[in-house]
């Protein structure tokens, strides 16, 4: 038992190591050529050594965009993991329950209906709002079906998610049709890009991040007490609607901070919880941390993809999400069913 | 102690109109094994459900449920681990006094070889054992058991009731526990709870032909007893 536990700390340096790394080499990459021993410069406060130009570019433009795919990345991952293990589905993603969605629209109605200004700096503006209310309505909606049932039914929210979630996508589509000259602003917002991050957005999303994320950490325990069922969580002093209530209303914050920023982004927190598992950390709190930080590396990742390839262009981070990410889940279950036939047991 | 009883009043449960349990009565004494008998669907699920809903939030009750979802992927020692947690404390590692009562329970019910196990890869008995070991975990001073050996074989079913029978002889604990062998229940168990169509029909201290075959709308028959216990045949 011991021997596991250590091995978890030794996954998550690494893991963090990992995600370190990616944010630097990431910050070297963009139109203008930074070394990466620049970054490091920049990082350990020698600033007084380096061009004011370079200075400004890692500053204003690539620690910004870096930090906010990595703050995203790591948000959503987490999100992912919660929603998984609270409705014991492998298939629950924010997206799936309609709260990705549900923000998307409210952030829209912001953008269409000019009610996108500026509140506080110009990190936090009315489609943050908008996404905020959107992402309350449908967890509302979410949590009261959940409940109505008197024992909370998995399988009739989910369901209930997903016609939640085709509901808010048609509303977005009429929203559009009928607004054709902010069309593609919507739409390419909805896409999902990192091209637009500013310093005043990464600090707004660093706050929530830092508040919503170690507040989940606390609470994710009780993940996996709600596993035993309703009445055994209960005898451990774990009331039910409450801890569902509690995780829920954070996650949806942490969502739809991270779909006003950057438009919807899906898979990353339907994929990486699963690769985490993987990787043998199952207790809750574990995998909350690790899926932080594969998710962040992951969105560093895809990002760095995202503004290299199709250079000086951008290409949709939803697009290279799936595309890097699917190939590789699918080999590791491919990669796990070998194991398991050859070893004979089942992961 | 206000754990010394536990006091089932007019407990009522409907699902929709349906009553699933009408107007339970009841005081179930400390220091005993209670058992509830009763045709499928006749409320013991219910009964349990809510007595552990209605008490367990003040008292010192532990539960284990007749199935687990699936998807908990925990190791086995992990999963008995659960029933240390506390919500009070920040840090959920084991304290010593709860890495002996988990190797405890973990060996009284025969998990050492499983216990690196993943919960979801283990077969519905050793699930059953699990789940046991976790509520033995949480040493409580009462444990509701639903259908715990409804998948064991033999041995593991004697193990468990035998474990159940030496915790309140030494240690004074009580259970409530449904089950569906007839005969597991008398040669256990103090007292009877006899449920029908989510009435209680009787509570007995001892149970004979006229009953059970009431209770289960099927015949029974005495077998000749054995050091003063009588076992029943259903014909």
């Amino acid at each position: 038992m011991q021997k596991q536990h250590n091995l978890f700390w030794l996954k998550l340096t690494i893991a963090v190591i990992a995600t370190l790394f990616a944010v630097a080499a990431s910050c070297c990459l963009g139109s203008s050529n930074v070394t990466l021993h620049e970054v490091f410069k920049y990082f350990s406060g020698m600033k007084d050594e380096l061009p004011s130009t370079v200075v400004t570019i890692i500053g204003r433009v690539r620690v910004p965009r870096v930090m906010t795919a990595a703050l995203c990345g790591g948000a959503l991952a987490s999100v992912g993991c919660v929603m998984q293990g609270l409705f014991r589905n492998p298939m629950a993603d924010p997206s799936v329950l309609g709260i990705s969605s549900g923000s998307a629209l409210g952030a829209a109605i912001a953008i269409v209906s000019g009610l996108n200004i500026v509140i506080i700096g110009e990190g936090f503006t009315g489609s943050y709002i908008g996404a905020i209310i959107g992402a309350a309505v449908t967890w509302i909606m979410v949590f009261m079906i959940a409940r109505s049932s008197g024992e909370y039914d998995t399988s009739s929210t989910l369901l209930a998610g997903i016609a939640i979630s085709s509901i808010m996508s048609a509303f977005i589509t009429v929203l559009m049709t009928l607004h054709m000259d902010s069309m593609e602003r919507v739409y390419m917002w909805m896409l999902g890009t990192f091209s637009s991050s500013t310093v005043a957005k990464m600090k707004v999303l660093a706050v929530v991040v830092a508040v919503c994320v170690p507040l989940l950490i606390w609470v994710s325990p009780q993940i996996d007490v709600l596993k035993l069922g309703r009445e055994a969580a209960l005898s451990l002093g774990v009331n039910q609607s409450r801890a569902l209530g509690v995780t829920l209303c954070l996650s949806s914050v942490l969502l739809a901070f991270c779909v006003a920023n950057s438009g919807i982004i899906g898979f990353v927190g339907l994929i990486i919880p699963h690769i985490v598992t993987f990787f043998r950390v199952y207790k809750a709190r574990h995998k909350l941390l690790m899926c932080f930080f594969v998710g962040a590396f992951f969105m560093v990742v895809c990002d760095s993809v995202a503004k290299t390839i199709v250079a000086p262009g951008e290409m949709a981070i939803g697009a290279i999400t799936s595309l890097i990410g699917a190939p590789y889940f699918l080999w590791l279950l491919a990669v796990s069913r070998i194991k398991a036939g050859r070893k004979e047991e089942k992961l | 102690m206000s754990l010394e009883r536990i006091e089932a009043e007019n407990i009522t449960v409907k699902y929709g109109k349906r009553t699933v349990l009408d107007s339970f009565t009841h005081t179930f004494e400390p220091h005993k094994i209670h058992c509830v008998l009763g045709p499928n669907g006749c409320g013991k699920t219910t009964l349990v459900k809510a007595l552990v809903s209605k008490y367990a939030s003040g008292k010192d009750i532990s539960y284990v449920p007749q199935n687990v979802y699936g998807n908990v992927a925990l190791s086995v020692y992990d999963t008995v681990a659960l029933g240390r947690y506390d919500k009070s404390r920040f840090f959920t590692g084991l304290t010593s006094e709860d890495k002996e009562l988990v190797d405890k329970a973990v060996k009284d019910m025969e998990l050492e070889a499983l216990s690196d196990r993943i919960f979801d890869t283990l077969s519905g008995g050793e699930k059953q054992r699990c789940m046991t070991a976790r509520a033995l975990a949480q040493n409580t001073s009462w444990t509701i058991l639903d259908e715990p050996s409804s998948s064991l074989d033999i041995r593991h079913n004697q193990l468990t009731m035998k474990k159940l029978e030496s915790l309140r002889d030494n240690e004074g604990k009580s259970f409530i526990i449904v089950l569906h062998d007839v005969n597991t229940a008398v040669r256990f168990a103090d007292s009877f709870i006899l449920m029908k169509e989510g009435k209680l029909i009787a509570v007995r201290e001892a149970l004979d032909e006229k009953i059970l075959s009431e209770v289960f709308d099927s015949p029974f028959e005495q077998i000749s007893p054995r050091d003063g216990t009588s076992y029943f045949c259903p014909l």
